[in-house]
């Protein structure tokens, strides 16, 4: 806790979320220092993958307040209410907040350079040369510098993800936001994406991933958030969190964890 | 005991017996197909003693100057109608897929109106009725008067056709371009996004490109359809292939030698939107 720095990465304060008449985020909130690496588990239809997109503003919120780096995001104070920003805005900010998805969406017409490329080059104007120059280190960096000229149906899913991380890299984010980032791939590819992943937390970028994958939230998650039903009702230090869960459902499901990764210990 | 069986499964499968492998004949087909050639060949012996077709005057007529002149402006027509047909259907999808009402509302009753009704009949509007509904086009601005021209001279038989052929055609453009924009999954718009790109960016750099892949192949045949279809202009008088061909017949009464004059000339177009059909769809390659 030494040099504080004056504004917390994230800030999210009393975020509300409706889907008709389903509230599917309830009073969130919670403040993420910068560098931190938060796992946000829970069952599926929590409002993990919702409280993510909320954060760059894909979904409309119905109430509260998120900041990125002490800005309020896709919204604009005026008296005691908040207009949502114009989409150019909006676009603006979220050119510093990565997201990382779990179907990978890359640009299935452009090669995976281009992909990594692509936000430098039509969002920020950047030369070609010096953009290409800065995806190729990326490509290098998920290790995938043979695969620049490799378009994504020619590509693995785990390589997939890994031009997808080095492209939301590719604009410098100070925030990364990893929507399951591993749950559409077979363990033996997760290795190779949560490698990729732990890396970022190691450069001290400040991660939110929401996942079922426990070599996330056990081994380099600094801290978990656990939601039931759109509501964090369970939010500590991720040692702690495995180790003495409060919640009932999530001792159920660290119990339930344990178990399967005892298994696949003894298994290996 | 295990071993030897084992063995023996694998001898056998080395070593097979030196068989002959037979396909399938399809008898059937073969025959269907002795039978539709028979067909041809009789249609043609018709043809022929029938002396329907004198090859002389078609070779007489086939690159006449008036033919020549009919099949340019035809080509014209068509090529300048799918221009503006795309740019009207790229127009009228975006308002189609904006989400705000009366944009939606609006797109699709001009679909609705200019797809639902005979092209030829909104040929003959525009050539027709349009004029006497605005007798004049008149531009001012800040009192100072650009254009003052009666509307029979501005409406010529190729503007009409024009009008007529483009805004028809940009009602079905809208609907393949509608629907290669919601071919592509959302998936591409909430990365596109989440980098920064603007809507409009992202409609420009990610959804375009790939909506094409199923644009392009729908427009080559629009296209064909359009070439052919500029023979409709022959009824307000534009003087392309097939207005050409029936003003030559009316004198001499060769009406079939022209007719195919006109025929071979619309197949020539035909492989030409067809070779650059096949040129775009290797530029916009299915990934």
């Amino acid at each position: 806790m030494a040099n504080r720095m004056d504004e917390p990465a994230i800030r999210i304060q009393r975020l509300a979320k409706f889907r008709g008449p389903l509230q599917v985020l309830k009073d969130v909130t919670l403040d993420v220092p910068r560098g931190q690496v938060v796992a946000l588990l829970g069952p599926s239809g929590a409002g993990k993958s919702t409280l993510l997109r909320c954060i760059n503003h894909l979904e409309t919120i119905d109430g509260g307040k998120i900041f990125v780096e002490g800005e309020l995001i896709g919204y604009r104070e005026r008296g005691d209410a908040l207009h949502e920003l114009p989409d150019l805005a909006s676009s603006r900010q979220r050119q510093r907040i990565g997201m990382v998805f779990q179907s990978f969406n890359l640009f299935r017409h452009l090669s995976a350079l281009d992909n990594v490329m692509a936000g430098p080059v039509h969002v920020l104007g950047l030369p070609r040369g010096e953009a290409q120059a800065r995806a190729q280190a990326l490509l290098a960096q998920v290790g995938l510098a043979e695969k620049a000229k490799a378009y994504p149906n020619q590509l693995s899913g785990g390589q997939q993800q890994r031009v997808a991380i080095a492209r939301a890299l590719a604009m410098q984010p100070r925030v990364m936001l990893l929507d399951e980032p591993t749950s559409a791939l077979d363990p033996e590819l997760s290795q190779e994406v949560i490698a990729t992943i732990r890396q970022l937390a190691d450069q001290g970028l400040t991660l939110m991933i929401a996942t079922h994958e426990m070599a996330i939230a056990a081994d380099f998650a600094d801290r978990v958030l656990f939601m039931v039903q759109g509501e964090v009702v369970e939010d500590a230090p991720a040692r702690r969190f495995f180790s003495a869960p409060q919640h009932e459902r999530a001792k159920a499901f660290v119990a339930r964890h344990a178990g399967a990764a005892a298994a696949s210990a003894t298994t290996d | 005991m295990i071993g030897a069986v084992l063995s023996e499964d694998k001898a056998a499968a080395v070593a097979p017996p030196p068989q002959r492998i037979v396909h399938r004949r399809h008898w059937g087909a073969w025959l269907f197909g002795a039978l539709v050639l028979a067909l041809l060949a009789a249609l043609l012996k018709a043809a022929v003693t029938a002396r329907i077709v004198d090859l002389g005057v078609v070779g007489q007529y086939l690159f006449s100057p008036q033919m020549l002149i009919g099949a340019r402006n035809s080509l014209a027509l068509g090529t300048v109608a799918l221009f503006i047909a795309v740019l009207v259907g790229l127009v009228v999808a975006l308002m189609r897929v904006s989400g705000n009402p009366i944009l939606v509302a609006v797109s699709a009753a001009y679909v609705y109106l200019f797809r639902g009704t005979p092209m030829l009949i909104q040929l003959i509007f525009w050539f027709n009725a349009f004029p006497t509904m605005f007798k004049e086009l008149h531009v001012e601005l800040f009192g100072v008067v650009l254009a003052h021209v009666p509307m029979t001279q501005l409406i010529t038989p190729y503007a009409a056709a024009l009008l007529g052929l483009s805004l028809a055609e940009g009602a079905y453009m809208a609907e393949i371009i509608r629907g290669g924009i919601l071919a592509v999954d959302a998936g591409q718009r909430d990365a596109a996004r989440s980098l920064g790109m603007s809507t409009g960016r992202l409609m420009r750099h990610i959804v375009i490109p790939q909506a094409s892949r199923i644009i392009v192949p729908a427009t080559g045949n629009q296209y064909i359809m359009l070439l052919k279809s500029t023979s409709l202009a022959s009824a307000i008088g534009y003087l392309e292939l097939l207005r050409i061909s029936t003003d030559i017949y009316a004198s001499n009464f060769r009406v079939v030698e022209l007719l195919t004059v006109a025929a071979f000339w619309y197949l020539v177009m035909t492989a030409f939107a067809t070779a650059i059909q096949t040129v775009l769809e290797k530029k916009f390659p299915h990934r």
